[in-house]
């Protein structure tokens, strides 16, 4: 058995040396490569994932954003037609207070005149019959104050003289 | 004239301890590995260069084919630098041995001169080591996950004769692991250098050339079948007991 270890080349502390330059490999390699590496591709997958996350986030956010603004939008068209059908409704109230407002100015300004002219016409009337009230009176004064033969006469003559004119 | 040794050659002696030429190149490829390791460690950003990315690459391939085995992310971390380690070794061993000049470059001693470098796999010592580590490791893991006391239950059970038996074969199994893993990666990387060692002796031009790239390829093959093997056996020793019959 030792002749065939001997032949084989076998020495204990070949073997040693050969396991302590493993040993130093697999340290080396775990220290400088296993363990960094390993920790860069964990962090490296954590940002990816986190970056996706945030991504997909980002993106339901915009869509909530989105559909906001779509709300929004609908809410503003709704509010302006309210805004639109308000304003007409008020237009057409107010423009039939100014019209019933113009309407009972035109009444009013329609007596007016009425009760104005009523009351020159009455004016005018009592004038009229004050004036002839005393065109009566002066034409009785001078009725009493001539003579009806002469009146009479001078009536004849102008008749005649505007037969004679014509 | 072409000289083959089962056994590699010393070159120097440190202390009392031998150097041969497999555990020289052994020491070049922790040593290159070292360079790259560390070069990589000072490079490594967010966004990855060359070197980063064929790191990143072999790392997630690795986990990748642990996941298929281990059947987590978690756990294929947690054994991940034992199997990887392995095979980067083996491949770098492997490879470094095909560079040419490797095997050509000859220092004489007394009386006769030996080539200064060797592929490590080509000496024993090199893949009865990593058998070893791996065999033990591989208990030392599932001692871990399932219990010592279940793991030992594996190999000694004496619940009944047929569990007993069962156990005795399982110890015997965990010695032939050792001795297959052991002699696959020796024969196939010994074999492969005697063969381009004729091949060049025979035709030293352009024929050798496509041995050359069946041997880059047993070569990775090889490293490949290395830490595939130690993974399924540690997947094997972490899962309970009751659940792997349950599993069949």
């Amino acid at each position: 058995m030792e002749q065939l270890v001997s032949q084989l080349g076998i020495d204990w502390k070949l073997l040693l040396s050969q396991a302590v330059n493993f040993a130093l490999l697999l340290i080396v390699l775990r220290i400088f490569v296993y363990k960094p590496v390993l920790k860069l591709l964990h962090d490296r997958r954590a940002k990816i994932e986190g970056g996706l996350a945030k991504a997909e986030e980002a993106e339901k956010r915009l869509h909530e954003v989105d559909l906001i603004g779509k709300g929004k939008i609908k809410d503003a068209e709704h509010e302006a037609m309210g805004i639109l059908k308000r304003t007409e409704s008020d237009a057409k109230t107010l423009e039939e207070k100014l019209l019933a407002e113009a309407k009972r100015k035109e009444d009013e300004a329609v007596g007016a005149t009425a009760v104005r002219l009523r009351t020159q016409e009455e004016e005018s009337r009592r004038a009229m019959e004050k004036e002839a009230a005393a065109l009566v009176k002066q034409a009785l004064v001078r009725t009493v104050e001539l003579a009806p033969d002469a009146i009479d006469d001078a009536l004849i003559a102008k008749a005649v003289r505007e037969a004679g004119a014509k | 004239m072409l000289q083959i040794s089962l056994r590699a050659e010393d070159i120097f002696h440190i202390g009392g301890f031998p150097v041969t030429n497999a555990e020289l190149l052994a020491v070049i490829v922790l040593v290159l590995l070292t360079v790259i390791s560390i070069t990589l460690r000072n490079r490594l950003k967010m966004v990855p260069d060359m070197l980063q990315n064929i790191a990143e690459v072999v790392l997630e391939g690795a986990l990748g084919l642990m996941d298929s085995v281990l059947g987590s992310r978690k756990e294929s971390e947690k054994y991940l630098p034992i199997v990887l380690t392995i095979f980067l070794f083996v491949l770098f061993s492997n490879w470094l041995g095909l560079v040419p000049g490797v095997s050509s470059i000859i220092v004489h001693q007394g009386e006769g001169s030996v080539p200064l470098l060797r592929s490590p796999a080509s000496d024993l010592n090199f893949t009865l080591a990593l058998a070893l580590i791996a065999v033990t490791l591989v208990n030392v893991f599932g001692a871990a996950a399932i219990g010592l006391k279940q793991r030992v239950s594996v190999f000694f059970n004496f619940g009944s004769p047929i569990k007993f038996f069962v156990g005795i074969l399982e110890l015997l199994s965990e010695f032939a692991r050792i001795i297959s893993f052991t002699f696959r990666l020796f024969g196939n990387v010994f074999a492969g250098e005697v063969l381009l060692a004729i091949m060049a002796l025979l035709v030293p031009y352009l024929v050798p050339l496509p041995f050359m790239f069946l041997e880059v390829f047993v070569g990775f093959i090889q490293a490949f079948i290395f830490g595939m093997l130690t993974l399924v056996f540690v997947a094997l020793a972490v899962t309970p007991h009751e659940a792997a019959e349950a599993g069949h």
